[in-house]
């Protein structure tokens, strides 16, 4: 358990140190290309270079950024839309909670990444929508996982206790029910991180992410899989960051549970 | 029993009006009526409102939606803009594709979590790497490893084609060389979640008093696995796969991307970047009912093999 945390803690933390000191770190430009196109590793090109000669190892690096701030930003959006219903839910009881429970059955349902690919088609595509977008396909699980911890706690002796005393609703799940299930709210967070990485680089594969020339993984690799006898590594190189930073954000949120 | 499931087959229908209609409302009013995408977003807005009338396309979108229903439910999805055939006719031998596909690749996960988590040797042997190859199968993006298992198996090696699709008529072996990397791209993902659940599952199990009973009996390790645990754990997984088929479906549809399997998925992503609208609003149809429908019949397969909610 212990072991798992450290573990996915240090690839977080590599993947945001990249994220940030990626133009520091970087050898080139991202998205200035060259005559030198697909060349493999070199000591000039760490990774190689792509079709347009541009060095694979510099846009793995500033695909970080791009990568983490859609994935934290998609699992705020979630936060904030799964926590407040999944509370209400939780807590109200009744008729409430039997329409709510539908509608996250409803959603949950459904399929997350047809979803996305329809939604981005409609509205198009930036960093910023697709936040929205994966956000709103990942609330529901978040708005389930908090109604189950709220009934919990709800039937508690420190809740029952806070009644008592007449604290009215808002104050209660505020006060006492809200920091008690703080620890698995975090840990959601950072499995929706994982799954929205997860997502937009499958949007991105797809020919459905963020547009070139920004240095975007799904979309490198999706570039890059043609040119896959030549240098592989433009394709497994940031396929390959998917998948450690898909794991390390996974790793820290399933070990709550 | 019976009247359990009635009733959940009956709040399955509003589910899939409601999803098919919001899809239908949406697409209509995101991306405009049929014409105004043929003719682009700039076209003369007279030539679009008498084309839109002569379609019918200018009629409230629930009067639309309700014939769109009616068609699709005989068999006609309309004409696809970009091939003018049918789109059911496009359809049709895809989906098979797609259901043959999914069918392996649940089997396959299906079995190396039994055989991985249930055989006693197996399990000593493989102990906690187990977990940790399960938590791959769930994090690695399909593209990821169908792109890496091309590159070794295919590019390196040449055992295997690197993409594409044989149909059974071209020959069993040509068949099954197309269908293996396919297949074990999107088993490793199911295999992933599938053997987290089972796991959990069958470990809860075994702390249970009749295995104690079973052990003291005298039944052999191998026994009290496949009559007694086994049995008693697989049954999450069937709830589990049901609940997660939506995220399954996203596997697939990367999958066959990555190999170029013309199935559903593939049909889907290319109509979507091509505005093929019939074609997109039909695939995404079908998706949808399909997800539901398999949903509940998870839930019904649930309740008929679990003996606990059968007595109810």
């Amino acid at each position: 358990m212990k072991l798992q945390i450290w573990l996915g803690a240090l690839v977080v933390a590599t993947f945001v140190a990249a994220a940030v000191f990626a133009p520091a770190l970087s050898t080139h430009k991202p998205t200035r290309s060259s005559v030198d196109f697909l060349q493999g590793p070199s000591a000039e090109h760490y990774l190689g270079t792509d079709e347009l000669g541009r060095d694979v190892y510099s846009r793995v690096l500033h695909g970080a950024k791009i990568s983490l701030m859609v994935g934290i930003g998609a699992a705020i959006v979630a936060t904030v839309i799964g926590v407040p219903i999944g509370l209400v839910a939780g807590y109200r009881g009744g008729k409430v909670d039997l329409f709510l429970v539908q509608m996250i059955d409803l959603f949950i349902a459904l399929p997350g990444l047809v979803l996305a690919l329809i939604i981005t088609v409609m509205i198009g595509v930036s960093i910023e929508k697709l936040m929205v977008v994966l956000g709103f396909v990942t609330w529901p699980v978040v708005a389930r996982l908090v109604r189950g911890q709220v009934l919990n706690i709800r039937e508690s002796l420190f809740v029952e206790a806070a009644r008592a005393l007449g604290g009215r609703a808002t104050w209660i799940v505020w006060t006492h029910i809200l920091p008690n299930i703080m620890r698995v709210v975090a840990a959601q967070f950072s499995i929706t991180v994982s799954l929205s990485i997860f997502t937009s680089a499958s949007l991105s594969f797809l020919g459905l992410g963020i547009p070139p020339p920004t240095p975007d993984w799904g979309g490198m690799v999706r570039a890059g899989f043609e040119f896959l006898s030549i240098n592989p590594l433009i394709s497994l190189a940031p396929g390959g960051a998917v998948a450690i930073t898909v794991f390390g954000f996974y790793l820290i949120g399933s070990t709550v549970e | 029993m019976l009247t359990a499931i009635v009733r959940r087959v009956l709040l399955v229908i509003p589910n899939i009006v409601l999803l098919t209609l919001i899809l239908f409302w949406s697409v209509f009013e995101l991306l405009g009526t049929p014409i105004t995408m043929m003719l682009g977003r700039d076209a003369d807005l007279e030539t679009i409102a008498t084309l839109n009338a002569q379609y019918g396309f200018d009629r409230p979108v629930f009067e639309q939606y309700v014939s769109w229903m009616g068609n699709a439910l005989q068999g006609d999805f309309g004409r696809s803009y970009i091939t003018k055939q049918s789109v059911a006719d496009a359809i049709a031998p895809r989906i098979l594709v797609t259901l043959e596909l999914a069918a392996i690749a649940v089997l396959l996960a299906t079995i190396a979590t039994v055989i991985m988590n249930s055989i006693p040797v197996a399990r000593r042997a493989v102990g906690s790497a187990n977990t940790a190859l399960s938590l791959v199968g769930i994090t690695v993006p399909n593209f990821m490893l169908g792109i890496s298992l091309i590159y070794i198996l295919s590019v390196q090696l040449g055992w295997l084609p690197t993409s594409g699709w044989a149909d059974w008529s071209e020959g069993p072996v040509e068949h099954l060389t197309h269908l293996v990397l396919p297949a074990l791209t999107l088993s490793a993902f199911f295999f992933g979640s599938f053997s987290l659940v089972y796991r959990a599952e069958y470990r809860a199990v075994q702390r249970q008093l009749f295995i104690k009973v079973a052990r003291a009996k005298g039944l052999s390790e191998w026994g009290v696995s496949f009559k007694h645990s086994m049995p008693n754990s697989i049954l999450p997984v069937v709830t589990y796969a049901g609940l997660s088929l939506g995220q399954m479906t996203g596997g697939a549809v990367v999958t066959e991307t990555v190999f170029s399997v013309p199935g559903m998925g593939r049909l889907f992503v290319d109509s979507i970047t091509s505005h093929d609208f019939p074609v997109m609003l039909a695939v995404g149809m079908i998706i949808i009912i399909g997800v539901v429908l398999l949903n509940l019949l998870a839930d019904i397969l649930y309740t008929v093999i679990n003996p606990r909610i059968r007595m109810e």
